[in-house]
């Protein structure tokens, strides 16, 4: 159980390719936090410097007030599970799990305690005589973890533990995490590039581009309010709508001009434009998927678009159509809210108007791509 | 079989049946000429090998005969043989095989990880130096060598400790193919061993070594080959003192025209001997010699 703090971290590899810059996070005892972002982003660059495993740039990395820039990674305290598992091979379930015991010279029969136990909470009891070769994926994945519990350490560090598991599996793999982390309860620093087990597993989720971290937030503060486009496409799926439009102003309301329809901005977000004295002018705005309604008529809050794809995903329908200006949007639709007749008239080709209301809207500013209300 | 024949004729026609015949007539053609060739290569291999074994039983003359079975069989070349230098060349080549193969196994072992593990400035640099400077043949500096062990009195009587120390001092430029087998374990093994808790020299030695076994085992079957068939060097560095020999200078010297006559079937007794540890050896190692230790290690 420990704090983790990043200060101005930064890292460079051969003297000019900048993996990380000016990191500065403080993870909280017993906090589950979650580096997320897309391949290159420096998420794993930034979890291997907590680990250890590479050298640190500039800035300074504090574990439980301690810096720990200089030492090596067995004097952090610290345990870490591998996206490819990297379990010994030569060695059965139990020579891996009891390796870190061995190697601080621990009495066997702890070693037996703290093995058996931790095969019993991941369910790897009947495997620990066998070889890693000889497990499934799955398996494998429940020894790594296994192997990182054993140490009783200060912060269990995790990179992209899932990415190698087939769909189900990750999903089974997931709601495990989440069970361990109550049982385990200790600081938790994950990795990953999926948005869903960012979403679903962080206590606080860091989303990160080019090196830079981007947005540092709640699962739901990220969702809802995220600070720029970038943010704003990669959390959430399918990735939130992005087009073209104009804020406006009328008898001091804001109003979105988007393909000659004009749609008030209601409720909080009305206020908050209001409250910012937003200026009017060129906007990106973005609109996620499950925000868009279907109208049956034309109106000036509607707009109308082309069905190019209809996806029926069981519970819901995600309409990929085409705007009049040939920009593409998707739609997500539930199916309980059609009729079966409306459902049939669905085709490629056909016509039909979608509105939002304007507190499902986001705003952007066209130039620095900055959310204009949130930051 | 005309039978055959008629049931056969209108299906060349038909491609699919045709292939698949062929396919299958193809690789038992295949599989035959194989096997007659690698008879025949075994057999050319092996016709001078026994020879210098029934010929080192041979007890009705010394010399060379006409034909291979000996008439009279027994033990007396190898008897002859204690009465000869031939057990301290035996000594000396055994000494030097063994320290060789040791210090060489360390040395390389631990430059081949050093090369692939590390990254420090000049490493690509220094590996293509010691490429290109193993290209030349050891022959070369064989004078000057000679020079310097002879100022450290490390020649004739004294060759063996010299031969070991030439032997072990240019092993680390045999890094090549130990370090390309550790570039294939995954390096996140070390890293998962680093965060375990293990230090650099645990790693290689729980981690790396026990990975490869195989590369580990060539390097030292490797190291013990070298010295122990090498002439040209020892010779040189033994000039011609008993004391110093090793077995192929020792049993080299027995060829001159004045011992041909006496000593032929003991030189074949001889030659059986030397080819005991090197057999024994392949015949004990050869079983570690698998891929495949590192499976279930990363995913595949």
């Amino acid at each position: 159980m420990a704090t983790v703090k990043l200060t101005n971290v930064k890292k460079i590899y051969d003297k000019h390719v900048v993996a990380v810059q000016d990191f500065n996070l403080e993870i909280a005892d017993k906090e589950f936090v979650v580096f997320v972002g897309p391949s290159g982003c420096g998420k794993s660059t930034t979890l291997r410097m907590i680990a250890g495993l590479e050298d640190i740039s500039e800035g300074t990395i504090e574990i439980d007030g301690e810096v720990v820039n200089d030492l090596q990674p067995k004097d952090r305290n610290i345990a870490m599970v591998f996206q490819n598992y990297a379990l010994y091979p030569h060695m059965t379930v139990y020579d891996n799990i009891a390796f870190s015991l061995r190697l601080k010279k621990t009495p066997e029969d702890i070693v037996y305690d703290k093995v058996t136990k931790a095969a019993e909470i991941l369910g790897i009891t009947d495997y620990l005589l066998r070889k890693p070769k000889a497990l499934s994926g799955g398996q494998r994945q429940r020894v790594a973890i296994g192997r990182a519990m054993v140490r009783d350490s200060k912060v269990f560090l995790m990179d992209e533990p899932l990415s190698n598991l087939d769909a189900k599996l990750r999903n089974q793999m997931r709601a495990e995490i989440i069970q361990l982390r109550e049982k385990i309860d200790t600081t938790f620093v994950y990795v990953t590039h999926d948005q869903t087990e960012a979403m679903t597993l962080g206590d606080r989720i860091v989303i990160m581009k080019d090196g830079y971290i981007q947005q540092v937030g709640s699962p739901m503060d990220v969702f809802e309010k995220p600070v720029n486009l970038f943010v704003a496409e990669f959390i959430g799926a399918p990735k939130m709508n992005i087009m073209d439009a104009e804020l406006i102003v009328e008898d001091g309301k804001y109003y979105v001009h988007l393909l000659g329809a004009k749609i008030p901005v209601d409720g909080f977000k009305g206020e908050l434009l209001k409250e910012r004295n937003v200026a009017p002018g060129k906007i990106k705005l973005g609109i996620r998927p499950e925000h868009l309604t279907l109208t049956a008529e034309k109106s000036e809050k509607s707009f109308e678009c082309q069905l190019q794809v209809n996806e029926m995903m069981g519970s819901e329908l995600h309409l990929h159509v085409v705007l009049s200006d040939g920009e593409k949007m998707i739609a997500r639709i539930p199916t309980i809210n059609l009729a079966p007749e409306q459902r049939a008239g669905l085709v490629a080709g056909c016509t039909f108007c979608i509105t939002a209301e304007g507190k499902a809207m986001h705003f952007f500013d066209a130039e620095t791509e900055k959310n204009l209300i949130f930051d | 079989m005309s039978e055959m024949n008629q049931l056969e004729t209108p299906e060349v026609e038909s491609k699919p049946k045709k292939r698949h015949m062929g396919i299958k007539t193809q690789r038992v053609i295949s599989n035959t000429i194989i096997h007659i060739l690698l008879v025949i290569m075994s057999v050319v291999w092996l016709v001078p090998f026994v020879c210098i074994v029934l010929q080192s039983f041979r007890v009705e003359s010394t010399w060379q005969v006409g034909y291979i079975v000996p008439q009279k069989w027994g033990f007396d070349n190898y008897i002859a043989l204690t009465k000869t230098d031939f057990f301290t060349w035996y000594l000396n080549t055994f000494i030097i095989a063994v320290f060789t193969a040791l210090f060489q196994t360390i040395v390389v072992l631990c430059m081949s990880y050093t090369l692939s593990r590390f990254r420090f400035r000049g490493r690509k640099g220094l590996m293509r130096f010691m490429l290109i400077i193993g290209m030349f043949p050891g022959m070369l500096s064989m004078i000057i060598l000679y020079r310097i062990l002879a100022d450290l009195h490390l020649t004739q009587g004294n060759a063996v400790p010299g031969l070991i120390l030439v032997y072990v001092a240019s092993s680390g430029m045999g890094y090549y193919v130990s370090k390309g087998f550790f570039d294939t374990i995954p390096k996140s093994l070390d890293e998962a061993a680093r965060v375990d808790g293990a230090t650099r020299m645990q790693v290689l030695f729980k981690i790396i070594l026990p990975l490869a076994k195989p590369i580990v085992i060539y390097t030292i079957l490797t190291a013990f080959m070298a010295p122990w068939a090498d002439f040209v060097f020892a010779r040189y560095i033994s000039m011609n003192t008993s004391q110093g020999m090793n077995v192929a200078v020792g049993l080299y010297s027995w060829l001159n025209k004045d011992q041909i006559a006496g000593k032929y079937t003991t030189f074949c007794a001889g030659g059986v001997l030397v080819a005991i540890p090197v057999t024994v050896l392949f015949m004990f190692l050869q079983k570690y010699y698998v891929s495949g230790v590192t499976g279930g290690a990363v995913k595949g």
